[in-house]
């Protein structure tokens, strides 16, 4: 029975990273197009709801990550985004802000803050409370990760052609 | 384009404005008990998603709550080995007193420089909006007097390299 449920959520998992891989190429020809709000709509749309798969979590990040940093003008985008899609922004944002690094932090606060004065703290308190579809990748812990994320090297991958490559 | 530290402080107000949402919860495994349920963490039930607010690679807010309990834990930027020593040095003399400040924790989490432990009894018996301020009040704070306290000892070191080395002139 656990067998085939394994079974089940690879070939599902399989499905979401080739629609995620989609999303992917069609955000960069929004993003050539110079619509980087279409982009992050596109981005948020698709997120997967309910898998536990780490590497659909990760693969929906980086496009998400690369549709918010070409996000110049916060108030526009503001202004034609849905309010649907602040609730799982609000998270993605919290997901941005936890990597540390620096680009990516800036503009992450700066979305923040107009967010939270868009949305208020509901939206804040709704990405805190569920904790059935979190966007962070479960810590298993198993002393072979936890060596290898030590000595492994931090890159992390800019755009999702080179996830699927590395 | 707007300060970051003005920003950075503005996200962990409006995160903890949301978060400081706690009630009185008695204990449900040991009866008449009342524990904080975010240092013990043994029902996933009662507790939230823990948020990383990372200001850039040396500064970050650690904010875990549950439903009687909210832990801050904060890492201070150190630039150099002075500002390290600085730093733990003034903090473990802040921690030491935790008495004082009451929602201070005594001992920091691993991986930061100071905590903080806000439970129930402290929003029943302090004003929240009060408390939040007096968190964010502190993280301006705290960079300031690491500042002023390595420009004393540089300053201190230098009149007394300078009166030490008259002699030799």
């Amino acid at each position: 029975m656990a067998g085939t449920e394994k079974l089940v959520e690879a070939d599902h998992a399989e499905a979401i990273i080739t629609r995620i891989e989609h999303k992917s190429r069609k955000i960069e020809s929004l993003l050539k197009q110079n619509k980087p709000v279409e982009a992050l709509k596109t981005a948020l749309e698709g997120s997967p709801p309910m898998t536990r798969d780490e590497r659909c979590k990760s693969a929906n990040w980086i496009v998400v990550h690369r549709a918010l940093m070409a996000i110049k003008d916060v108030e526009g985008m503001f202004s034609s985004l849905d309010p649907e899609y602040y609730d799982i922004l609000m998270k993605y944002l919290y997901r941005g802000l936890s990597t540390g690094d620096r680009p990516t932090c800036d503009q992450c606060l700066r979305i923040h803050e107009k967010l939270t004065e868009r949305a208020g703290l509901g939206c804040i308190l709704r990405s805190l409370a569920d904790t059935v579809n979190t966007l962070f990748p479960i810590i298993r812990v198993s002393c072979l990760a936890f060596l290898l994320g030590i000595i492994g090297a931090d890159n992390q991958p800019k755009t999702y052609v080179e996830f699927t490559q590395a | 384009m707007a300060n970051p530290l003005k920003l950075y402080l503005t996200c962990v107000r409006n995160t903890l404005e949301a978060a400081l949402c706690l009630q009185n919860f008695p204990c449900q495994e040991v009866e008449r008990h009342n524990k904080p349920e975010v240092e013990l963490k043994t029902s996933p039930e009662l507790l939230l998603n823990p948020v990383l607010i990372c200001r850039n690679e040396a500064e970050k807010c650690l904010i875990e709550t549950s439903i009687n309990s909210l832990r801050i834990s904060l890492k201070v930027k150190q630039a150099d080995e002075l500002e390290n020593i600085l730093a733990k040095k003034f903090l473990r003399f802040l921690s030491m007193r935790a008495e004082a400040f009451q929602v201070l924790r005594r001992k920091p989490v691993q991986g930061y420089d100071i905590s903080f432990l806000i439970t129930n009894y402290h929003c029943e018996e302090m004003q929240k909006q009060k408390l939040i301020d007096f968190i964010v009040q502190f993280m301006e704070d705290i960079d300031k007097e690491i500042s002023e306290l390595k420009m004393s000892v540089s300053t201190r070191g230098r009149l007394v390299a300078s009166e030490f080395l008259k002699q030799f002139l």
